[in-house]
């Protein structure tokens, strides 16, 4: 009993907070970047988790169900995720690189060892078409209308330049990124010869920033 | 460019899965290495980690339903609570403790001495309900000679040290519960035989030189005793205890069987 009326009244302050950083958000009209959420985050700011999640939960449960393929671990894999940022904000260094490369990294890893653990994938896709994913995208009320919009615009700006990519080398980077596969697997799952795999990721990731740059993408 | 021209073609075949993170943890210490030793080169990583970087992007996001936020911001809350209430107890807490540690340090005692001797009756004499109660008495009326004799002890230097039987009686088992500065200790021990007429239990402190008896213990009919050491000195300075059988009224040194000893 005392434990839930302890997370009621945190539950309370964190509201209170959430008001406070919307009411400062539009008064400067400019939304807090990720690495000043982040250092919040850091110093015990739950209403500063509660921003990252609304801005990143969908790309994130996202990426855990192309990985796993089962809706009910990829949520366990979301969970955990913004929990280890909460957890272990500290030790992210805005000097070794973004906040989202870093929060990639958590999630992308926690999938992997998800998927290997329960075997719940029936075999990693060799393609890169999404569209088979499962695909919700009723809107949550409390997600700030703006960073919805940025996400569908970077999520197009994406699937643009990879689509530009030849399949082959789509498909290296795509088994390498999300399936956690080694150059030596990838090359052994493919057939091709390990030079070849070699080219194909470094061309690829060249051709998509080319791309993305075109596009003025900001990640 | 030229700085490109310099670098080593393994790690140049690298660094594209360096930047998708899918390189084993050989490879990758490899690269790091070779980072740190040559910086000039992360510039040219900085193009494949951007578009590495951008991938999850690419997927579709799916919204995760409202009960998943809730959850995750009702476990945060309970955790910064929980951290709260340790970074800051309670002002009343602290001055309680404060005024009162002679108090303190006799309530904590009592509650170590109690749960030892529980989990000792609990292990060894679960059918022997009678018996329990009856020794659970007699362990009360020595709680408060502890207490009697050990009132200015801080809580924070007690130390618990682990007793364990010989050969010669491996069953034997027990702890000993002491404040190093202090020139007594309590000791609580079980497994021990009932003795034949005319012999007793003698516990031993032992330094380097040699032996000194800390007293005289008596066991019940379930093996089990419990006993105020006294040293003479610190019992920080101690580095054995032991315990021998030895003849009733006890001995200057040991010279029966050694029933338990453990290092300090």
């Amino acid at each position: 009993m005392t434990q839930n009326k302890d997370a009621t009244d945190a539950l309370m302050r964190i509201n209170s907070e959430r008001k406070l950083l919307r009411s400062s958000k539009n008064k400067s009209a400019e939304p807090l970047n990720d690495e000043t959420l982040a250092a919040r985050v850091a110093r015990g700011d739950g209403a500063a988790l509660e921003a990252l999640y609304d801005r990143y939960a969908s790309t994130v449960l996202g990426v855990a169900l192309k990985v796993i393929g089962d809706q009910g671990v990829a949520e366990d894999v979301l969970q955990e995720t913004f929990w280890r940022v909460w957890r272990s904000a500290s030790t992210f260094q805005p000097q070794r690189g973004s906040f989202t490369s870093w929060l990639f990294r958590i999630v992308r890893n926690l999938a992997i060892d998800a998927y290997r653990r329960s075997n719940v994938r029936p075999q990693a896709k060799t393609g890169t078409d999404d569209s088979e994913s499962v695909l919700d995208q009723t809107p949550d009320p409390d997600a700030d209308v703006a960073e919805q919009a940025q996400a569908i615009l970077k999520n197009r700006q994406v699937r643009k330049a990879l689509a530009s990519l030849p399949q082959v080398q789509k498909q290296v980077i795509e088994l390498a990124y999300f399936y956690g596969m080694t150059r030596q697997e990838i090359a052994e799952a493919t057939g091709e010869a390990l030079g070849t795999i070699h080219t194909r990721a470094r061309l690829g990731l060249l051709k998509l920033r080319e791309e993305l740059e075109r596009d003025e993408f900001e990640g | 460019m030229s700085s490109k021209a310099k670098m080593d073609p393994r790690i140049e075949e690298l660094l594209p899965f360096y930047t998708l993170d899918a390189l084993s943890d050989e490879e990758r210490g490899l690269v790091d290495s070779y980072l740190a030793e040559h910086p000039e080169v992360r510039g040219q990583i900085g193009d494949l980690q951007s578009a590495a970087d951008a991938l999850p992007f690419g997927v579709t996001p799916v919204e995760p339903q409202r009960r998943l936020k809730d959850a995750l911001m009702a476990r945060v809350a309970v955790d910064q609570r929980t951290s709260e209430q340790k970074q800051a107890p309670p002002p009343h807490e602290r001055r309680w403790a404060n005024l009162f540690p002679a108090f303190s340090f006799a309530i904590a005692t009592v509650a170590v001495v109690w749960a030892v001797i529980l989990n000792i009756q609990l292990s060894q004499l679960r059918n022997e309900v009678s018996a329990l109660g009856d020794a659970l008495v007699a362990q009360s009326n020595s709680l408060e000679q502890i207490n009697a004799k050990l009132p200015q002890t801080p809580v924070s230097a007690v130390v618990t040290i682990s007793l364990k039987g010989t050969e010669a009686r491996p069953e034997a088992q027990g702890e000993l519960i002491a404040d190093p500065k202090s020139e007594s200790a309590v000791m609580v021990i079980t497994g021990l035989g009932q003795l034949e007429a005319g012999k007793t239990y003698q516990v031993w402190l032992i330094d380097a030189g040699g032996p000194k008896s800390a007293g005289l213990l008596t066991v019940d009919a379930n093996g089990q005793g419990l006993l105020i050491v006294s040293s003479g000195s610190e019992i920080g300075s101690f580095n054995a205890l032991g315990i021998s059988i030895e003849p009733d009224g006890g001995s200057p040194q040991p010279t029966g069987d050694i029933v338990v000893l453990s290092d300090l």
